[in-house]
């Protein structure tokens, strides 16, 4: 009994003495650590990127000043034609205006120039060649119905994606939260694999599907990938149940080939 | 100045130790665990009047405690006067642990009393091993108490 | 001379435009249970009702479903849908589902079967069809006996699990465990064997004495477990068909913790004798007995590796209880455990990628999984006591068994058996009619 007495107030005075000693170091500040910041990684696409619309506008002026340039492309010429003729703004009755002219007559010189001013700039060198006008006309005709279709577009449109490849930074997002709500991740597949499946799409321009194509198709059949096969019809799935895609209303051309790059990875590993 | 403060914090530290040692003092005062140990004699029977017939292990321990060796002892003395009798030593562990390894715990824990019990003059044919690992509890509790009174070796007479 | 540059310049990039591909990358889905729709299949005019036990099967088409959709409701990865709201009849949809009915409830998968039963004979075929697609992706007949109506189900919940998740399944497989009742000082200990999902429960031993952890061979036919019959702890062989046990070795001392290798040729167990346990392996063959380790530590719980060239262990030839792997003929022991805790029941995944455990730490109990050389150490749950995991046979789902506390007369006290995914999701309390513990999962009974 008493040697327990004896060792108890030995060990309670030994820590006792280690506990004033210590009590110094107690009173340290304690160690502020920074919360963490979580990061979100945004693609962002071509599109967005300023570069290409400042070298538009050069390019504009440049146009503006020189019009014996030839410029072949289908989408410069209506810009241009904004650019011009600031008054053009309201442009869809004045198409009206234009179409009915057109239909009603087509043999009217003037009318005919008006059309041909339009379309493009790089025929006003023939357009007094009254020999030609018969020619032109027809050709105008049909470059008008073109461009007249592409300069509805482009007056709803952003002025932004005019010279952008693809979709905005909006359009991206909001294509992504309609398919990230019609994907149905398969749950057994493994977490440590690569669980990437990239799907080629074209599209109509309703955003419904005209034709699907999985990349990587070597892998489907591969030994010990059977999950990918598996990944990839869910992939097909989703794309399927999401019709029609949420597509831009408008610049068809530049979304009309979509490629999907589900990769399973993210949600899985966390 | 530095004096005077140390010894304020002097002083907290030993209102505190008493505190605590308030706290502290109820297993102390019953005595039932020493060094994980269990040191009652709840659950203990006797071979014979004096003779323990079991001894008791630390968590994961299959060493002889003091006690546990003044108990054999006195089993080893009474053993050498009943030279007809054989005995079986069970060997136990608490829940606390692995079903397979408890298994082997218990026959090491057994076997350590075994030996003991021969190192005083029992002949190792009169002592038969069995480890019971934790499937024979004699405490049914889930508490630090029933673990330790089950972390145990028992000395059974061989019918 | 600069305005071509430039124009040729700004064709490329509008070149460029027109043709671009648009890449979209999609990293978020929901993980929600795929929606399947399990229709009742149907019944070939002129099947009989199957009889068993006295019982009458009036419906089997729909029991044959109800299993499947208790399979799929079970493994966490699907949503089986309420029959209720169903429009097509089960006859007409195995022929011809009209996809549109059934998209309408937002089923992605459907189940449609036709079974045709005699009086000896049970034939059901199956056909599983991607609803989104609207095509068949698999169609497949089984026949046996009308008292086999049960194991058809699993089957065809395995092939439809192994289409929509690319993995095998686990449905036909059995449970073997140990049943316990009565006070904990005093445990009523019996072998049982069930079906995966509970059905079929057996006994397979009387109770008379205590039984331990029993283990199946590969082929299932086989059960290696502990009895302590006549007081004396030792392995022992039980032929599930013919009941017949018997003592495997004769071994002077404690043989325990055994399982089968995985040619099923060898029993692996460990051996105590003057208070050291080591690793022997026995040929059932040639009866011949190998000493695998040597050491005065506790060597025990012992698992092959898949492929039959490793064994990983539990030792405490450290100080505490670790994990060791070493070759299958003993040499090369390598620690792989050097966390904080314990670790116990260390078993090989049959997909060899993995190996589950039991830790002990600061007084809780953990089930966890790491890869044979110990690292990626992932805790998958954790509990006041549960231990002794066991893998299905497609190496993704764990059954272990739990205990509660209880006070000092025993009273609370409960033993049971869960499974969780190796995802650490679905964790899930198998029912049982007694208590459990030390379960173990048979290999696919169709292979």
């Amino acid at each position: 009994m008493t040697r327990s007495i004896f060792f108890s107030l030995v060990f309670h005075s030994l820590m006792i003495i280690f506990t004033a000693l210590t009590l110094p170091f107690m009173k340290r500040a304690p160690i502020d650590v920074p919360p963490i910041l979580s990061i979100d990684l945004i693609q962002i696409t071509d599109t967005t990127s300023i570069p290409f619309a400042a070298k538009a506008a050069k390019t504009l002026e440049k146009i503006k000043k020189k019009e014996e340039e030839r410029i072949v492309s289908e989408q410069a010429p209506p810009t241009e034609k904004k650019k011009e003729k600031p008054d053009r703004i309201p442009l869809p009755e004045d198409l009206n205006k234009e179409q009915k002219q057109l239909v009603k007559k087509k043999q009217n010189p003037k009318e005919v120039k008006d059309e041909i001013r339009q379309a493009s700039e790089f025929e006003k060198k023939e357009l007094f060649d009254p020999n030609q006008i018969a020619a032109l006309i027809d050709k105008s005709k049909e470059e008008t119905a073109e461009t007249l279709k592409k300069t509805d577009k482009l007056t709803q449109s952003n002025v932004k994606t005019s010279f952008a490849t693809g979709l905005t930074l909006s359009q991206e997002d909001a294509l992504k939260a309609q398919i990230f709500g019609c994907w149905s991740l398969p749950l057994g597949l493994p977490y440590q694999e690569n669980l990437l499946v990239r799907i080629k799409l074209r599209l109509r321009p309703d955003g419904t599907v005209l034709r699907s194509e999985i990349l990587d198709h070597a892998r489907m059949n591969m030994p010990g990938q059977g999950f990918y096969k598996v990944l990839a019809e869910s992939a097909l799935r989703a794309i399927r149940i999401c019709q029609p895609l949420r597509v831009p209303p408008t610049s068809y051309e530049k979304w009309k080939d979509l490629q999907l790059n589900f990769d399973a990875n993210e949600m899985l590993k966390g | 100045m530095i004096l005077g403060t140390n010894f304020k914090k002097f002083l907290i530290v030993i209102l505190a130790g008493v505190a605590l040692s308030a706290c502290a003092t109820q297993k102390k005062s019953s005595g039932m665990l020493q060094s994980d140990v269990y040191t009652g004699s709840d659950t203990v029977e006797y071979l014979a009047t004096g003779v323990k017939d079991r001894v008791f292990f630390a968590t994961n321990k299959s060493t002889l405690t003091t006690a546990s060796r003044d108990t054999l002892r006195k089993q080893a003395a009474w053993m050498r006067k009943k030279k007809n009798l054989t005995f079986s030593i069970e060997g136990h562990a608490d829940e606390r642990g692995t079903r397979e390894y408890n298994l082997a715990l218990g026959e090491r824990r057994a076997n350590a009393v075994k030996d003991y019990l021969m190192t005083y003059g029992i002949s190792g044919s009169r002592l038969s091993v069995i480890s019971y690992g934790k499937e024979r509890p004699v405490n049914s509790g889930s508490n630090p108490l029933a673990w330790s009174q089950n972390r145990r070796s028992v000395t059974v007479k061989a019918k | 001379m600069k305005k071509l540059i430039l124009s040729i310049f700004f064709l490329f990039i509008l070149s460029k435009s027109v043709n671009a591909l648009v890449e979209v990358d999609i990293t978020r889905g929901n993980l929600d249970p795929l929606p399947i729709a399990v229709s009742p299949l149907y019944i070939e005019p002129g099947s009989k009702d199957i009889k068993r036990d006295n019982k009458v099967i009036k419906n089997i088409g729909e029991e044959i479903s109800k299993v499947i959709e208790v399979n799929f409701k079970r493994s966490g990865l699907f949503n089986p849908l309420k029959k209720e709201s169903f429009v097509q009849k089960p006859d007409i949809a195995h022929v011809k589902p009209r996809f549109e009915d059934w998209r309408l409830i937002k089923a992605q998968a459907l189940v449609t079967g036709k079974v045709t039963v005699t009086d000896d004979k049970l034939r059901a075929e199956f056909r599983l069809w991607d609803v989104v697609a609207a095509k068949e992706m698999v169609a497949l007949a089984f026949s046996t006996t009308p008292d086999n109506w049960r194991r058809v189900a699993h089957i065809i919940s395995d092939k439809i699990y192994k289409r929509l998740t690319g993995e095998e399944g686990y449905f036909d497989t059995r449970i073997i465990y140990v049943s316990e009742t009565g006070p904990k000082t005093q445990r009523l200990k019996k072998l049982a064997i069930m079906d995966q999902d509970g059905a079929n429960i057996k006994y397979l031993t009387l109770g008379n004495e205590l039984v331990l952890t029993p283990r199946f061979s590969p082929k299932n036919q086989l059960v290696t477990y502990l009895s302590y019959f006549r007081n004396l702890p030792r392995v022992y062989l039980l032929d599930i068909e013919t009941g017949v046990q018997e003592v495997v070795g004769d071994f002077p001392g404690m043989t325990f913790a055994p399982r089968f290798s995985p040619d099923g040729k060898k029993i692996i167990m460990s051996f105590a004798k003057d208070g050291n346990s080591d690793i022997y392996t026995m040929n059932l063959d040639t009866r011949v007995v190998e000493k695998i380790t040597e050491h005065s530590s506790i060597d025990t719980s012992p698992s092959y590796s898949p492929d039959g060239k490793y064994i990983c262990f539990n030792s405490d030839r450290s100080g505490l209880q670790q994990i060791y792997v070493m070759r299958s003929d003993g040499s090369n022991v390598k620690r792989i455990t050097f966390g904080k805790g314990l670790y116990g029941t260390p078993v090989w995944s049959p997909r060899g990628d993995l190996i589950a455990f039991t830790k002990v730490h600061k007084g809780k109990f953990y089930i966890g999984v790491m890869r044979p050389d110990g690292s990626g150490e992932r805790l998958l749950t954790q509990n006041f006591y549960q231990e002794a995991p066991s893998w299905s046979p497609n190496g993704r789902v764990l059954i272990f068994y739990r205990e509660t506390k209880s006070d000092s007369e025993g009273k609370g006290f409960s033993a049971k058996l869960w499974s969780i995914d190796l995802t650490g999701y679905n964790e899930r309390l198998i029912e049982t009619e007694t208590d459990g513990s030390d379960p173990s999962w048979s290999s696919l009974l169709s292979k």
